[in-house]
């Protein structure tokens, strides 16, 4: 499993270095992704950029992460790909969760129009 | 292997120009061999529908292979020591006219009825602003309902120690060899 920490000035972002966010991985997922919040500052954002697929078994792991938050801390998802999106949307959970649009998945979805 | 040996490995995988693609793989179930086994749809449906149907056939087969792995295991008979059974899944995927037929066996626990009536989102409701309710957000039970939403003419029976279970993702773009190409007015 590929997670990078990157320490920020209010807290801490982790990026998922994994393409599928899958049944095969979502436990580890989750566990790895608590311990790493654990430490580090208010604001947690989750960088979703590389994921490319993501069932439900990867979005109940993200839901757990939200459900975990230790108090005073805020979770933020980001670099929401179209087929990570669709899963949020699909579920209505993209209204539960703070979702922060990015520049580029603006420009990616420019580029290829879902038709 | 060298890249000019993967490129025709590619190749082969793929399906000859002016045919549509089909899919057939028996496979354990494992979330291992879900994954792998959808990888390989993918590599062969790309192209072959628009992105958003490809999307959506991954993920409604995801949800579907992931049921079984979570839910199908059902134990041997105690001449065989009673150990736990892993369902063998058939898988066929076909591009059709109109949609993406697909149709999965398993040897598993039979599917519960329950599952293929028409069902709401396990969570609907404004946002949960405080602690206590957002502990009550669910964390599964989206399966079905992702299912349901991505398919159409979901049909299923139990014949001997298998489930049968058969839908469409629907397509509304012509088959591909039908029309101009891509791009092209």
């Amino acid at each position: 499993m590929q997670l990078t920490l990157l320490p920020q000035p209010d807290g801490l972002t982790i990026r998922v270095d994994e393409k599928r966010l899958d049944a095969a991985i979502a436990t580890a997922f989750k566990d790895r992704v608590r311990s790493m919040i654990a430490g580090g500052g208010a604001q947690v954002t989750l960088d979703l950029g590389g994921v490319e697929f993501m069932d439900s078994s990867g979005l109940g792991a993200v839901i757990a992460i939200y459900k975990a938050m230790p108090a005073g801390r805020r979770l933020t998802l980001t670099g929401l790909t179209p087929n990570v999106e669709r899963v949020f949307q699909l579920t209505r959970m993209d209204t539960v969760l703070t979702i922060r649009k990015t520049a580029e998945t603006t420009e990616t979805r420019q580029k290829k129009p879902e038709r | 292997m060298s890249v000019s040996s993967q490129q025709a490995e590619r190749r082969l995988r793929q399906p000859p120009p002016g045919r549509q693609p089909m899919f057939h793989r028996i496979f354990r179930a494992d979330p291992a061999t879900v994954r792998a086994a959808l990888l390989f749809l993918r590599e062969r449906f790309d192209g072959s529908a628009g992105d958003e149907v490809i999307a959506k056939l991954e993920l409604a087969l995801a949800e579907v292979l992931n049921n079984i792995c979570e839910h199908g295991t059902r134990n041997e008979a105690e001449r065989l020591a009673g150990r736990p059974h892993a369902p063998l899944i058939h898988l066929c995927v076909a591009r059709h006219v109109g949609g993406i037929a697909c149709a999965v066996t398993d040897d598993g626990r039979p599917l519960p009825l329950s599952c293929l009536d028409a069902r709401d989102l396990p969570w609907t409701g404004p946002p949960p602003r405080d602690a206590e309710a957002i502990l009550l957000l669910p964390e599964g039970g989206f399966g079905w309902f992702l299912i349901q939403e991505l398919t159409a003419s979901l049909s299923y029976f139990r014949e001997g120690r298998r489930n049968f279970l058969a839908f469409i993702v629907p397509v509304t773009e012509p088959l591909l060899q039908a029309g101009p190409p891509p791009g092209d007015t």
